[in-house]
């Protein structure tokens, strides 16, 4: 339950910035498959329902979804400072070494080997992207309207041409509605 | 329009895109390829969609990755990075005072409506965005087996994620997939 959450002790701002730099340079395709495993499976900093919580409140607010995990993350174990220290790991080096590797990669595009690997790699990442999502929905199992909820936002990014925008507001709305007449059966 | 000129112009737009794209940075690509290739032709659509398809196969965070080379097309090292800069700067300034109020009302029951509601639509998206990217990386029934495999091993976390990554790049490099 989110009211006893507990707040790690003095997590030191280094541990913060080398696990969003790891979060960063092993996420192929998104770091959030690896945020997860390091923040909630590995280093314990937040609850399974926390980081949820969390990344429903990035996937709300404009700009790139996973920097704000790295932020509220920081800023829930050490406040400003650490979220100073997250966000320096995730953005700083990647981008250094990500730009040197962009250049080399344009010299060498020609070469299908290196598509090939790339091609490889992309495959498994969509699956643990999948997986990563199925083990979110895990705890609303019991809840139907959950569920329903979940199944339409899928199939209306999945399989619509809808614009993101429209399926958020508009699933997100529903969901509200249904929630609230959910809470009300429950009284 | 000289080069300095041009990279406060493209800072400005992309700072401003940045605290409007929501549902993520790549909601507004359609308004960042309009401003830089239309609007100003600092580079071709070609150039646009390979700075896009190399910040997808790069690790890093792939949308700021992708900014700093259209900022460092526009103007060089400078542009590339304060076009990064841009590009998550006003982001997380936002989610920090965000995060604050949403952390000040925890306990409010409204709150938890509202949390109860927009969680299952995040992990809906989410999985959708995984079935989207498997349906780019997915040129044969070979790679698709690869992801399926790849969704279970991850599932019963009996494997490190690095191995599947890596061994995905190997079959992928013998030319398997």
């Amino acid at each position: 339950m989110p009211n006893d959450r507990k707040i790690p002790d003095h997590v030191p701002l280094t541990s913060l910035f080398t696990a969003f730099l790891r979060v960063s340079l092993l996420g192929f395709g998104g770091g959030l498959v690896w945020a997860h495993r390091i923040v909630v499976e590995q280093r314990q900093w937040t609850t399974e329902d926390e980081f949820t919580d969390i990344l429903s409140l990035c996937q709300f607010m404009p700009g790139p979804n996973v920097v704000g995990i790295g932020v509220c993350v920081g800023a829930k174990l050490r406040g400003a400072i650490g979220t100073i220290a997250a966000i320096s790991g995730f953005v700083l080096l990647p981008c250094l070494i990500g730009f040197c590797l962009g250049l080399l990669y344009l010299e060498y595009a020609h070469l299908a080997v290196f598509r090939n690997i790339l091609g490889g790699v992309s495959a498994v990442a969509a699956g643990m992207l999948i997986a990563t999502g199925i083990r979110m929905l895990l705890p609303f199992r019991s809840r139907p309207v959950a569920l329903i909820v979940a199944a339409l936002a899928f199939g209306g990014m999945a399989f619509t041409r809808l614009p993101l925008l429209a399926v958020l507001f508009g699933v997100a709305l529903l969901s509200l509605a249904a929630t609230r007449v959910e809470a009300a059966r429950a009284r | 329009m000289n080069n300095s000129a041009a990279s406060v112009a493209l800072t400005a737009h992309l700072a401003l895109l940045s605290s409007i794209s929501f549902g993520g940075f790549p909601t507004v690509l359609p308004d960042v390829r309009d401003f830089v290739v239309i609007t100003h032709g600092w580079m071709t659509d070609r150039e646009f969609s390979n700075f896009f398809a190399l910040a997808q196969t790069v690790p890093g965070p792939n949308m700021i990755l992708m900014m700093t080379f259209v900022g460092w097309k526009v103007w060089g090292i400078v542009g590339a990075i304060v076009s990064a800069v841009a590009t998550f700067g006003p982001a997380c300034i936002l989610y920090f005072i965000a995060y604050r109020l949403w952390d000040r009302f925890r306990a409010a029951p409204w709150q938890r409506i509202v949390r109860a509601a927009l969680v299952p639509v995040t992990v809906g998206l989410i999985i959708a965005s995984g079935a989207v990217m498997a349906r780019t990386a997915d040129t044969g029934w070979q790679a698709a087996a690869v992801t399926a495999a790849a969704t279970v091993l991850m599932l019963q976390r009996k494997l490190d994620p690095v191995v599947l990554l890596v061994s995905g790049g190997v079959l992928g490099g013998l030319g398997l997939l």
